[in-house]
């Protein structure tokens, strides 16, 4: 599971089981089906988003420090992460 | 001018193990005309029931300042720092590039109030860091004693930001001044009891005051009071 959340507090911005994480060099480049609504509040607050994949027994956490962020159509969304952690849950 | 917000100019939210006040925009209490007062991001007073807190989770490009209010507050993150705080310390943390976290309540029997402060920082991609101070919590009575600044002294935590945090007990009556900079702003915060700003303004327990374009603010305790005073640089609202 994919949640894409505000920095500040952490609101839910996009939750999905339909993503994908690819390796591209240095970043990751993470990309999310999202509908208008969910599209609108990630560019809205494209500055302060952190996404975390949810496992059972781990989070991974990314984010773009410089802002990534696309529509990919009319309803998904791409990030490019530089910065990876990975955290027990 | 002065700027009153009142406790319910804000907002609360509670679950079985924490009560909040938030005086900005958190989580998902949104009010975008009530995000931030110049690099000052985050102001929450929170109540933590025993053995509960926040777990590991993580921050980025925040300077995040906790003060312990009654009871404690225990802090553990991802570069191995680990303390308990009570009243009379203060932690800062520099998120960052990326820090993890937790912070709870350790007291197996006694709830514990801590305010939560989050500033932008003068600069993007820091290194993390972490670190707790004590200040002399008899130096508090009927004057301003700097708590973190951007310069770390004895009792001083340092901040990568123009701002300084002050704290005060105010007996009542008894009165402070305080000049302002031009250009520069001011954020009061009552922890507990009431006190007046330039005789005019009244505020109470989780009120606070914005206040811009004042050289002088003159402090007078309505009755006993324990507040905070923060000076910030002037710019973005």
């Amino acid at each position: 599971m994919l949640m894409i959340r505000h920095a500040i507090g952490s609101r839910l911005f996009l939750q999905t089981e339909d993503y994908s994480v690819i390796r591209e060099e240095e970043n990751w480049v993470i990309t999310a089906a999202a509908k208008k609504e969910e599209l609108e509040n990630l560019i809205a607050f494209k500055e302060e988003l952190n996404l975390f994949v949810v496992g059972e027994n781990e989070k991974t956490w990314y984010y773009s420090s410089d802002a990534s962020i696309k529509i990919v159509g009319s309803d998904k969304v791409q990030v490019t992460a530089d910065h990876k952690t990975v955290y027990p849950v | 001018m002065i700027k009153v917000f009142t406790k319910s100019d804000g907002h609360s939210a509670s679950n079985e193990w924490v009560e909040s006040h938030f005086s900005f925009s958190f989580g998902n209490y949104y009010d975008p005309e009530n995000v931030n007062f110049g690099p000052m991001r985050v102001l929450n007073d929170d109540i933590i029931q025993p053995n509960k807190g926040f777990g590991i989770h993580p921050h980025r490009e925040a300077e995040v300042v906790s003060i312990a209010i009654e009871g404690q507050l225990k802090h553990e993150d991802s570069l191995g720092n680990s303390g308990v705080i009570e009243f009379g310390q203060v932690q800062r943390m520099t998120a960052g590039t990326g820090i993890l976290h937790s912070e709870v309540n350790p007291s197996a029997t006694e709830p514990g109030r801590f305010l939560q402060l989050w500033f932008f920082p003068d600069t993007k991609q820091l290194p993390p860091s972490y670190e707790d101070v004590n200040f002399d919590i008899n130096q508090l009575t009927n004057q301003l004693l700097p708590v973190v600044a951007p310069t770390a002294s004895e009792g001083v935590a340092m901040i990568h930001q123009d701002a300084t945090i002050y704290l005060s007990k105010l007996e009542q009556g008894k009165n402070l001044d305080f000049n302002q900079e031009d250009g520069r702003k001011i954020l009061v915060y009552v922890i507990e009891g009431s006190v007046l700003l330039n005789d005019e303004h009244s505020i109470g327990k989780q009120d606070s005051a914005r206040i811009t374009d004042i050289a002088a603010l003159h402090l007078k305790a309505s009755e006993d009071c324990l507040f905070m005073l923060i000076d910030l640089p002037g710019g973005e609202s």
